[in-house]
């Protein structure tokens, strides 16, 4: 789904822009070995591939048929930073030749797409390839890849204000589940197709991969990104629910944090504000996490030197 | 897909088309910020901004009609979801979801309909665009239309053989156009190793030297000013209340 220019509120394509800079930023440095390899003209050409790609049609049956969005094809083919990379050409020929999702609200496709899209896509694949699942895992990538894509750009639509009824939001929430499976089925097809021709264009997996941390980062970006879906679908239902079961008052004085409401009252612009908030709760949440994780690395090391 | 009336609109030759290609791209920021910052986008701002740009196609001397209605190619989506405003009663999201959207499809397509895309490939280098991001978009637009050229021919030319693209159960069909996007994907492969040797035999390292330095001249920075004041100024005049 690419978001078009005019339907994002300011801070959300703001943000939304500054959290992909650095992130394509990143994962063109790691795919700058690429350049010295020859790999250049092959990410170029596997973007044109993916725009070809869309004129196959793939029938689903009831006379319906989609096609290739290819976010988990690349990553899977290409490693996940080249095929973040290729995404965002893709979206930026898309959007500039195109008229297919807005230019300033291209960070935000970028974000959602070419960076949640390929990590989606690829988590599944890296973590239970090598395994027994290796069907599921190649299904799983596709499914991921356009599911995650779908919700947060649902989310950030709702974010900036665009009305849409909670009835509506659920409905495009199994619309989204439907072509996410259709993508995982394409996915899987041209996989075991492309494993038959010549085994070396899919990328290797590591045999021994932790499946438990596997488990653990899929979970967080389904909780990530349904989450927030649900949550700008549903403003207040945490706390609608807190009043319902009557611990609303012991909440409220438990969560009386220094970003009550989440708003930094010592600045004027109201969004600022908001934004602020959120980015002094997270540096809060960060240093939390860190000296937990501290404590429990130095526990660990004790136990072992025991 | 109509990609040679894009590349022959932005071979033509005006005062726009020779504008500097990081300077446009600066203008156009700044109009999409102006569009999308405007609030509330009544019809008065939409009439406004369209003006700005309608005023930027004719400069640019390139056809109105066609640009109109190449801009109308985000309508769909976004009359979908102006429709579910406007079923809640939000008429006035609905229409600026509407006119917001065209304004700035507009702006963004008398970008590409004004500049060839290698000078703005270069333009984007220029404004800190990573470099192997410019080198693959370099290359994806080489070869997007030799590729789906091929797609195009291989349809044919399986559906001349009476392949089960078109026939056949479900099943069969989804095997066949698997296997049609595993060969395409093969082809492709097979060209992108070609270019390399072949660039990698030119000397190729890894950068594309241009023949040419572009250098600002006083028109850009007359045309930088001019749109960018228009731009600021429509933003701060429609925002006062009436």
């Amino acid at each position: 789904m690419h978001i078009p220019d005019g339907f994002l509120s300011t801070p959300v394509w703001a943000c939304a822009g500054a959290a992909s800079v650095p992130g394509v930023a990143y994962f063109a440095r790691r795919s700058r070995a690429a350049l010295e390899d020859g790999q250049v003209p092959l990410m170029g050409v596997m973007g044109a591939f993916v725009f070809a790609a869309q004129m196959i049609n793939f029938p689903v049956g009831v006379g319906t048929s989609g096609h290739l969005v290819g976010g988990a094809l690349l990553a899977i083919t290409l490693g996940p930073a080249a095929a973040c990379v290729v995404m965002t050409a893709i979206l930026t020929v898309q959007a500039l030749l195109f008229q297919d999702g807005g230019v300033l609200a291209l960070g935000a496709n970028v974000f959602n797409m070419a960076i949640a899209g390929v990590v989606a896509g690829y988590l599944p694949y890296h973590y239970w390839g090598a395994t027994r699942h290796r069907g599921l895992a190649v299904f799983c990538a596709g499914f991921l890849s356009v599911f995650v894509s779908a919700c947060l750009a649902m989310s950030q639509l709702l974010l900036s204000g665009v009305p849409m009824p909670p009835a509506v939001a659920m409905l495009s929430l199994a619309l989204f589940a439907a072509s996410a499976a259709m993508e995982g089925g394409i996915t899987l097809a041209v996989v075991g197709a492309l494993e038959r021709l010549n085994p070396r264009w899919v990328q290797g997996t590591e045999r021994n991969a932790r499946s438990g941390v596997g488990v653990i980062l899929v979970t967080a970006l389904l909780l990530a990104s349904v989450g927030a879906l649900l949550a700008s679908a549903l403003p207040d239902g945490l706390e609608r629910l807190a009043e319902n079961v009557g611990i609303a008052g012991q909440a409220k004085a438990l969560l009386a944090s220094p970003f009550a409401d989440y708003e930094a009252r010592f600045l004027q612009v109201e969004w600022l504000r908001k934004a602020v908030a959120g980015i002094l709760g997270l540096g809060v949440v960060y240093a939390a996490c860190l000296g937990f994780g501290k404590i429990a690395a130095r526990r660990s090391g004790a136990a072992r030197s025991v | 897909m109509h990609y040679d009336v894009l590349e022959r609109w932005s071979r033509g030759d005006s005062y726009f088309h020779r504008l500097d290609a990081r300077v446009k791209i600066l203008a156009l920021l700044l109009y999409l910020v102006a569009v999308a910052t405007t609030h509330p986008f009544t019809w008065s701002a939409f009439a406004a901004f369209a003006a700005l740009a309608v005023s930027g196609v004719i400069a640019a001397r390139l056809p109105l009609g066609g640009m109109l209605a190449r801009a109308a190619v985000v309508l769909p989506f976004s009359a979908t979801f102006a429709a579910i405003s406007a079923l809640t009663g939000e008429m006035e999201t609905a229409s600026s979801l509407l006119a917001k959207s065209y304004a700035s499809a507009l702006g963004v397509l008398l970008l590409a309909a004004s500049t060839a895309m290698p000078s703005l490939l270069d333009a984007a280098s220029a404004l800190g665009f990573p470099r192997v991001l410019v080198l693959v978009l370099q290359f994806l637009y080489r070869y997007l239309f030799v590729v789906t050229d091929q797609a195009q021919r291989m349809r044919s030319a399986a559906l001349c053989r009476g392949s089960a693209l078109r026939r056949g159960p479900v099943r069969e069909r989804f095997r066949a156009a698997s296997g049609a996007l595993a060969v395409l994907f093969a082809r492709s492969y097979e060209k992108a190793e070609g270019i390399e040797r072949a660039m990698v035999a030119r000397g190729f390292d890894g950068r594309i030297h241009l023949l040419y330095s572009p250098r600002l001249a006083w028109r850009d920075a007359v045309f930088l000013a001019v749109a960018a004041s228009a731009a600021i100024g429509l933003r701060f005049l429609l925002t006062i209340p009436a």
